[in-house]
């Protein structure tokens, strides 16, 4: 896996094998007179018997009308329905009204902080854990089962996780059973119940699930360094950290951003967990932006005030996902680097 | 460096990511009426199956079971096949400007589920679909395309167009070439989507809880939800055998296609 390459450009390309560079250049010269084509150009001069453009719709449509009306329609219909004050029954316009609110709603103000809280500890703590294990393991004697147990709560769903930790960070769960035991009174707590803390312990809940697949990627790309490198870099005298400053990360920098991207995309859309552990609570000190959409529109009926609330968050998701989406799109090579 | 520390920092995470699964099942096979009131750390009887029954049939995750099983294996299913006609479409057909409808349905997994929610609320009643199966049943499907569509997509660009080509020489129709060039070589990524869109679904607790009440219709996470917030009258046992019944389908699928599985998570990342 080399990280760079589009799909796109793979088929195309011959087959390159040190052992006949000179067959190899010949294929080459012939390869250039008929230039190379993607699928999509094959059938492209087709028209008459196959019918014309027109005859790939029929195989697109059902797609996009399940996306159409059930997720591009709503998506449009919220952005239109944050300019009115919604109550579920009477919606009345009020232009910009309800993002003037966001600004000095003190509820918003925390629920972004705890939002910016869970982006930040989930950089923070799953990626640089898995970045860790995965180097930790690699090439270690039990490494793949060590992988497999750290993946495994991966498996579990969110809200099965989330039901696990809830038993944990209760008052009289394992977690303050555990400190009690060691002695460390004065640091047992009502985890769930004061601010900082809950967010805090939710992000350590959501770093046991999450970790795993980390460790996966980032082995993955482990095992797609060249040995040649690392072998060069030995005879060059590189070990311990100038290794892995100079020869790992660089070699990990496609899946690290990778990474790094569905870390914070996933981060910010944290629903099951925070739902389940503490409904946001108490009294809204938990929330994230995901768990206010929801309370405001379902709970408390403002419908406007939720749909604006859901469109910053999407403007969130998606500003931090450019990184990571600019390797996915298809045609576009410029953003191949 | 030093081999021991590597060895101990392992070991070390190894027991914090073991020690929740070890409460998980031990305090699961506590006897419901024996639970002191604290987690157990030491295995005080085997009553799995009578926790799991209470969770099954009084916490009513029997009925959700159910559908989600119909919701996951359907939605799925019905997900990978229309997102594979729709790569067929944009990658293979001489479809006018692929991009624009591969943008269409890639949307779709860009922004975050609440931006669709509250009109999907309105809509599902308006149109009686509120509470249905039907109504989760269609939801899933669309909200499974676009990454579905994603993958699938990703992987027939990797096909060579001569094959394409050959069959169309060949006079092959494209519901034929489809069927019979592309399907059959796609069958391990198609594998993968599918598991991936199962998973999905199965773990869906958001769409459920807000197109969703009765218990026959709630996907199997809200009604695990509903379980856990009656923790104290129903006690742990009972609630985290309710978790390891409704982790067990993924749980045994992950295990036992755990290569085509995380083929689908690391597609993202070639």
């Amino acid at each position: 896996m080399t990280g760079t390459a589009t799909p796109a450009q793979g088929p195309a390309t011959p087959a390159q094998g040190p052992v006949e560079p000179v067959r190899e250049r010949g294929r080459r010269r012939v390869r250039r007179k008929v230039p190379t084509r993607t699928p999509y150009q094959a059938v492209k001069p087709g028209g008459g018997r196959l019918g014309g453009p027109l005859a790939a719709l029929p195989w697109a449509l059902p797609a996009f009308a399940l996306v159409g009306v059930l997720l591009v329609y709503p998506f449009l219909r919220s952005v239109y329905g944050s300019f009115f004050e919604d109550n579920g029954f009477t919606s009345s316009f009020t232009g910009l009204d309800n993002y003037a609110r966001l600004a000095d709603d003190p509820i918003f103000g925390r629920s972004l902080l705890n939002t910016l809280m869970w982006v930040a500890g989930t950089l923070l703590l799953p990626v640089l854990a898995g970045l860790l294990l995965a180097v930790a393991t690699h090439r270690m004697r039990f490494g793949g089962i060590v992988q497999l147990i750290i993946v495994l709560p991966y498996a579990i769903s969110g809200a099965a996780t989330a039901v696990l930790w809830n038993f944990m960070l209760t008052s009289d769960g394992a977690v303050n059973q555990v400190l009690r035991g060691a002695g460390l009174d004065g640091w047992a707590r009502t985890w769930l119940l004061e601010w900082p803390h809950n967010t805090l312990s939710m992000i350590v809940a959501s770093t046991w699930q999450a970790t795993g697949l980390n460790v996966v990627l980032f082995a993955i790309g482990l095992r797609a360094i060249p040995r040649e490198t690392v072998e060069a870099a030995q005879l060059d005298g590189a070990s311990g950290w100038r290794m892995f400053r100079y020869i790992t990360l660089p070699g990990l920098r496609a899946v690290t951003v990778v990474v790094v991207g569905m870390a914070i995309v996933n981060s910010l859309k944290a629903f099951d967990m925070i739902w389940i552990l503490t409904k946001g609570g108490p009294s809204r000190s938990s929330e994230t932006l995901a768990l206010s959409m929801y309370r405001e529109t379902f709970r408390l009926f403002h419908v406007g005030y939720g749909s604006a609330i859901a469109l910053v968050l999407s403007v969130i998701v998606v500003a931090s996902s450019w990184m990571y989406l600019r390797r996915q799109m298809p045609d576009a090579d410029a953003a191949k680097s | 460096m030093g081999r021991a520390v590597r060895n101990a920092l392992v070991a070390g995470c190894v027991l914090l990511w073991l020690v929740p699964l070890y409460l998980l099942v031990v305090n699961a096979l506590t006897p419901a009426a024996e639970y002191a009131g604290r987690p157990e750390w030491t295995f005080q009887g085997f009553a799995l199956w009578e926790n799991a029954e209470a969770a099954w049939d009084a916490a009513g995750i029997g009925d959700s079971f159910q559908a989600s099983l119909l919701y996951a294996v359907v939605c799925g299913l019905a997900a990978v096949l229309v997102a594979a006609m729709a790569a067929f479409a944009v990658v293979v057909l001489p479809i006018p400007r692929p991009a624009f409808w591969f943008w269409l349905i890639y949307s779709g997994t860009l922004f975050p589920l609440q931006m669709f929610l509250a009109p999907l609320f309105g809509l599902y009643a308006d149109a009686d679909l509120y509470d249905t199966r039907l109504g989760l049943m269609l939801v899933y499907t669309a909200w499974a395309v676009p990454f579905a569509f994603f993958l699938i997509r990703n992987h027939m660009t990797t096909m060579p167009p001569e094959l394409t080509e050959a069959a169309l020489i060949d006079g092959a129709s494209f519901r034929r070439i489809f069927w019979r060039v592309h399907v059959p070589l796609m069958r391990a990524g198609l594998g993968a989507a599918f598991l991936f869109q199962f998973t999905a679904v199965w773990n869906d607790l958001l769409l459920g809880i807000t197109l969703s009440r009765s218990p026959d219709v709630q996907p199997v996470m809200a009604a695990l939800t509903a379980l856990n917030t009656a923790y104290s009258t129903t006690g742990p046992p009972v609630i985290l055998a309710g978790a390891l019944i409704v982790s067990a389908p993924t749980l045994l699928l992950f295990l036992v296609f755990r290569g085509l599985f995380l083929r689908g998570v690391t597609a993202s990342a070639r």
